[in-house]
């Protein structure tokens, strides 16, 4: 068989041909012959390359990948003298890609590095082909066939790869804690029910490139010894879970899944399980018990899911993230991913920046980036002009950081250390119009309603914590209260049985620290600086700016406003319900809101 | 062994020991809300949480393993700070205003646990939202507002009865316990067990026979033995000014605290008029008279009869009377027929195929807590031996399965994995069947390769299929501790030969070997096993010139009276009137069950001895008393020797005297 050092497909597709492609494959060959390269360089015809109205004629050097567009008889010479003798790319003669880019996500912000999300938005999610395409399946081939199971432990150890869901529990050390339980069958779970509000980066991965997950499930499972895994998705994510099923089904079509897997004594298959609406089964005694088709209450831990998990065996979980970069690691090498990141925490992790910025959605950074840069650089700085107040990491279980923490690199140790958590990834900037007592309650309804109900710290504790915030926002609160808040806030996190119940005093704790004013303000002067608790503002119409011309009193859904036209209108406090339409439809800026 | 350290104590416990446990083996006091010693631990009250060293945040000692060189400290200020908010949170969670509540004052341990801590008022004002009490159950009512959620009556449901009726419902703060989809009580799955009033904590479970008559410290508790069926389960009977108040579990007799509504809340719902004096029919009416009377008149009209008396006695009577009574009727008069009430119908079968084949064949009712297969044939565990289907129904969740072969609809027959319906009366068909196809497939434990029984001949007589038979068969085989369980269905309509066929299916599935017995039977009242063993398992035939029927506290089946009711003389030894009493010439009033000391063997062949509780009314007997009473009129001197006499007949079941 005759060996070229290079092939060169060249584009004859219908309108190619019209723009005289045959006549390129000729020049190719001739000046070919002429070079001496006849024997090394093989042109062949192939179909449409891109879009020949654009490119056309085109062709591609392989194996560099090349692609030459609006080629005539003429560049031939000059291309063959430069490209296959001198060895350089032609830029003038390259074809301008267009960059695709996700309407969600849109072209990669300053500081970006996608690698999670680098397929999202690019490849259709139902097609395994154009997964493969971006170099899919092509780790679990090498891992399968050229490397042990410890061997893969090893690569993923020396990345410093550690769990995505929150703990930042080194993913590796955990599989070998899995692997080395004398028991079987071990199970590997993968926790998809991402519950916190407002976070979303596990949906877009599992939506658009699910079969990096699945990719990274059996390579995991490989390292761990495991027969079977289950994806934990939460019943909200529908098309998560309709596309991780068509990809799950397509895998097995091609050998990925099911008995011996690229023709090894490797067997694994996978099954997804829908949650059913409870944040607590985000925690993984509460996702195994799930599974396993009892009600999703968190189980004392000795015994370790590695040990003791789904249905009593061995079990290793990890979140959605961990296992969608686990090709990645395994496909560049440890090296790769450990440069990215500091020294604790390496790589990159997804964001979700929601709150008061400019640019919300999702993120994804290596690891080390400061808070500031994140705001003001990637989330391009607080919305309307407004001032920076606080950033809520972690979500519900984690608590607020300040100016004061604003160079702090985005770190697992650093951000724990400041009082707050890494936790999965949501971000929530917020300005100086929020009211940090009214997040705490926010952050404390949400836990209270998601508590399972199985520890009394938790159940009753939350409840009652709520109670109190509810009543300081109201207006009715007393110091006595912010004394029994810090007692309950600390019992609650000494003595729940899980995360839920050990994080949800976090937010109260933190604003209590940093904002401990705004807290004596509603109670002693019953007062909201930020002018956001509805019981504790007034709306007042200010003169001279009104001019008396109705709107706000026409616009009022409680008829609160009287006055006559031309004359400045006045709001009964006692009928207003602080609805705020008054301020939006008026248009000199004549109501005040005042605390 | 392990060896950890709790508040400086060194101390050494077996593998697997809780921390809990090892405190409580050592006589340290953790206190516990959510925990119960025969209950698996839960976890969720966490007042038991203890400071580990080298731990974070404090454990819950019930459900942490104890490990080598764990140190662990059990009284530190901030643990006792922790409790006391724990308690706060209780009470203020839902409605604990102690002073309506039935256990207020001793019973209820969550205030025990308050006043333990030293609280004297509640720091957070209670707030909650009303939920409703359910009153629709017979026994007992259900009020969640007092709730705290310890899940006890939910894990004693599971894994006391089986049953798996209570469950919650919601989450957080809106849990709520609720039976079966949220539905009544008393129209839900409930078997009316009890074991959730017994292991409630607080006053949220109110049983509603005892529910304010006293608190447990001003009862007399007496350790007995349930009369209500063969199984004899150890009670507790707290009785007051010579009252049962209420009955519950003894938990270190064989069934652990568990009880059926039979021997917890049947026994003391009695509605029929007690006797308090003896009668005598004068002018064709029945009309009180002494005892002197009584016992005279007896002499008048049994003396000249001398053996043409029949004599039945109930299977409720204490051993030491149904040895008497043999002892007087069978052996003084020379009576041919003396036999018990059953008329042997739960045991002869079992008994005749013994005298024969001269071993025992049962093993014990422990065998079903290991068993991993139940064949159940011939009794609906459903309506009588109760606690014996619990022991099955509550390992059925951790793989035991379950085939029933009943002709008649079971009340376990959606729980089966094996639904066996064969023609009536086609039990020794059914065997045959099993056994040709266990050995047709090749999964005899023994070296059988061929059976004498025809699988087709089988399958033709008792109607199965044999795809079904085959299933059975091969579920009975591959287990590795199978047991059989049988009952009046076998033993009443059957031939002898049902046993053979039984028992070759028990070897071929190794169910009975030389190391294990899976077979039990499930018998008939408390003493139907002493009845068989004292040969009072004979057909009733009555052609003779007097009946005497001990019938204790027993109930009389309008059959007996049929039968008993043209007796030209007829003699009742009863503790009530019924339709027996009404055709009788000459009534003795005696003890009921709780009165009256005796031994009972149950089907197991355990001998217990069942404490009297209350002392019977004025005029009133006990059945052994009577009994050698009569004898003495009718000049018989009775054998006391009731040790012996149990043990003359090989008994179906190892005794354990």
């Amino acid at each position: 068989m005759k060996f070229f050092r290079s092939h060169v497909l060249v584009s004859v597709d219908p309108e190619c041909i019209e723009q005289g492609a045959y006549q390129i494959v000729d020049a190719l060959n001739d000046e070919l012959v002429a070079q001496g390269l006849i024997d090394e360089i093989q042109v062949l015809e192939t179909s449409r390359l891109g879009d020949p109205v654009r490119f056309g004629p085109d062709l591609v050097v392989y194996p560099e990948n090349v692609h030459y567009a609006n080629l005539t008889v003429d560049d031939v010479p000059f291309l063959v003298e430069e490209h296959f003798l001198k060895g350089r790319v032609v830029e003038k003669f390259r074809a301008k890609e267009t960059v695709i880019t996700d309407d969600e996500l849109g072209a990669p912000k300053a500081k970006e590095v996608r690698i999670v999300l680098r397929n999202c938005g690019k490849i259709d999610p139902h097609n395994i082909e154009e997964y493969i395409a971006e170099d899919g399946y092509q780790a679990l081939a090498n891992a399968l066939t050229t490397s042990t199971p410890e061997q893969v432990i090893d690569e993923v150890m020396h990345s410093g790869l550690r769990g995505r869901g929150g703990a930042g529990f080194p993913a590796a050390r955990k599989w070998q804690l899995c692997r080395q339980v004398p028991d079987n069958p071990i199970y590997l779970t993968c926790n998809a029910d991402e519950g916190d509000p407002g976070a979303f980066m596990n949906r877009r991965v599992l939506e658009s490139d699910p079969h990096s997950v699945v990719e990274g499930m059996i390579i995991a499972a490989y390292a761990i010894g495991a027969s079977m895994g289950y994806v934990y998705c939460r019943a909200e994510y529908p098309i998560a879970v309709a596309n991780l099923n068509v990809a799950i089904e397509q895998a097995r079509e091609f050998g990925f899944l099911g008995n011996n897997i690229f023709g090894t004594d490797f067997s694994f298959d996978l099954e997804v399980r829908m949650g059913a609406g409870a944040f607590v089964c985000g925690e993984e005694t509460a996702l195994i018990a799930s599974i396993e088709g009892r009600r999703g209450e968190p189980r004392p831990r000795p015994p370790f899911p590695a040990v003791k998990g789904v249905w009593g065996k061995p079990t290793n979980n990890n979140n959605v993230e961990t296992y969608a970069v686990v090709p990645q690691i395994l496909l560049h090498g440890a090296d790769w991913y450990s440069a990215m990141g500091t020294e604790k925490s390496k790589g990159t992790k997804t964001f979700a920046i929601a709150g008061d910025v400019v640019n919300t959605g999702l993120i994804e950074v290596p690891f080390g980036l400061s808070l500031r840069e994140v705001i003001f650089d990637v989330g391009g700085g607080i919305k309307d002009g407004k001032k920076f107040k606080a950033i809520q990491t972690g979500g519900p279980m984690g608590g607020c950081l300040v100016e004061e923490h604003l160079d702090l690199p985005l770190d697992y140790e650093a951000l724990t250390a400041a009082g707050s958590m890494m936790g999965s990834g949501g971000l929530i900037i917020m300005d100086d119009e929020t009211c940090m007592v009214d997040i705490a309650r926010f952050f404390m309804e949400f836990t209270q309603e998601e508590s399972c109900g199985k520890c009394t710290p938790c159940r009753v504790g939350t409840r009652r914590i709520l109670d109190i915030l509810e009543k300081i926002c109201e207006g009715k609160g007393t110091l006595a209260d912010i004394d029994r808040l810090e007692l309950l806030c600390e019992e609650v996190m000494k003595n729940s049985l899980c995360g839920l119940g050990q994080g949800a005093p976090n937010p109260v704790v933190s604003t209590l620290k940093h904002f401990r004013e705004e807290y004596i303000a509603h109670v002693i002067e019953k007062r909201c600086p930020a002018k956001v608790c509805r019981a504790l503002i007034n709306y007042e119409i200010k003169s001279p700016a009104c001019t008396g011309c109705m709107v706000c009193a026409r616009n009022c859904p409680v008829a609160a406003i009287t006055g006559e036209r031309r004359q400045t209108h006045v709001i009964d406090a006692k009928t207003c319900i602080r609805c705020g339409i008054c301020v939006q439809v008026c248009n000199f800026n004549a109501v005040a809101v005042l605390s | 062994m392990i060896n950890l350290t709790i508040n400086g104590k060194q101390i050494e416990v077996e593998d697997g020991t809780t921390v809990l446990n090892a405190a409580r083996q050592n006589d340290i006091k953790i206190p516990t809300l959510c925990d119960h010693p025969n209950l698996t631990p839960y976890g969720g009250c966490r007042l038991c949480v203890v400071e580990v060293k080298g731990m974070r945040v404090p454990i819950a000692s019930c459900t942490l393993p104890a490990s080598n060189g764990m140190v662990i400290e059990t009284e530190t200020d901030s643990l006792k700070k922790s409790r006391n908010v724990i308690l706060s949170l209780l009470f203020s969670e839902r409605n604990h205003f102690c002073p309506f509540c039935q256990v207020s004052g001793g019973d209820c341990e969550l205030q025990n646990a308050s006043y333990d801590e030293h609280m004297t008022h509640w720091p957070m004002q209670p707030q909650w939202t009303n939920f409703p009490v359910d009153t629709s159950h017979p026994f007992f009512i259900l009020d969640n507002n007092r709730c705290i959620l310890c899940r006890r009556c939910i894990r004693a449901c599971a894994e006391m009865s089986g049953n798996f009726t209570l469950g919650v419902e919601e989450r957080g703060s809106a849990t709520i316990v609720v039976a079966d989809t949220n539905v009544p009580l008393g129209q839900s799955t409930c078997v009316s067990c009890g074991s959730c009033v017994q292991v409630c904590p607080t006053g949220a479970l109110i049983d509603r026979t005892s529910a304010y008559l006293g608190h447990d410290k001003q009862m007399t508790v007496t350790r007995s033995v349930c009369r209500g069926c063969s199984l004899g389960c150890g009670i507790q009977i707290h009785t007051r000014d010579n009252r049962i108040v209420k009955i519950t579990g003894d938990y270190e007799a064989e069934n652990v605290g568990t009880l059926c509504k039979t021997g917890r809340f049947l026994s003391l719902d009695e509605k029929r008029t007690r006797l308090t004096s003896p009668m005598k029919r004068v002018a064709g009416q029945l009309t009180a008279t002494s005892w002197d009377d009584a016992l005279t008149t007896l002499a008048q009209n049994l003396s000249p009869l001398k053996g043409n008396i029949a004599a039945l006695a109930s299977t409720r009577l204490s051993v030491e009377s149904l040895s008497a009574f043999k002892s007087l009727f069978a052996d003084g008069l020379g009576s041919d027929m003396v036999t018990s009430i059953e008329e042997g119908r739960p045991t002869a079968l079992q008994a005749k195929y013994v005298d024969q084949n001269g071993s025992a064949i049962e093993g014990k009712l422990d065998t079903l807590r290991t068993a991993d297969c139940v064949l159940l044939i011939g009794a609906d565990l459903t309506t009588t031996h109760e606690v014996a289907g619990f022991y099955i129904k509550r390992n059925m969740p951790k793989g035991t399965r379950l085939i029933i072969v009943d002709p008649h609809a079971n009340g376990m027959d959606d729980l089966a994995n094996i639904n066996l319906k064969p023609k009536v009366g086609t039990d020794e068909a059914v065997f045959n069947a099993l056994e040709a196809a266990v050995i047709k497939e090749g999964l005899a434990r023994t070296a059988e390769k061929t059976s004498n029984v025809s699988l087709p001949d089988a399958l033709k007589v008792c109607g199965l299929s044999e795809e079904d038979v085959t299933d059975a068969a091969r579920m009975l085989a591959e287990a590795v501790a199978p047991v059989i369980v049988y009952g009046k269905g076998i033993t009443t309509s059957s031939e002898a030969s049902v046993m053979d066929a039984m028992l070759r299916v028990a070897k071929l599935i190794g169910a009975s070997d030389s190391e294990r017995r899976g077979i039990l039977s499930v018998k008939g009242e408390a003493n139907s096993l002493a009845a068989a063993q004292l040969g009072l398992d004979e057909q009733l035939e009555v052609r003779h010139e007097a009946v005497y029927v001990a019938v204790g506290d027993d109930y009389v089946t309008k059959r007996l009276v049929e039968k008993l009711e043209k007796v030209p003389y007829l003699v009742v030894q009863a503790s009530y009137e019924s339709a027996l009493t009404e055709h009788a010439h000459l009534v003795l009033p005696v003890n009921i069950w709780a009165e009256e000391a005796g031994h009972a063997l149950n089907t197991e062949g355990r001998l217990q001895f069942a404490e009297a509780a209350l002392t019977a009314p004025e005029g009133v007997r006990s059945n052994l008393d009577v009994l050698n009473e009569v004898a003495k009129q009718l000049g018989v001197t009775v054998n006391e020797d009731w040790r012996t006499a149990l043990t003359k007949r090989t008994s179906v079941v190892e005794l354990e005297m």
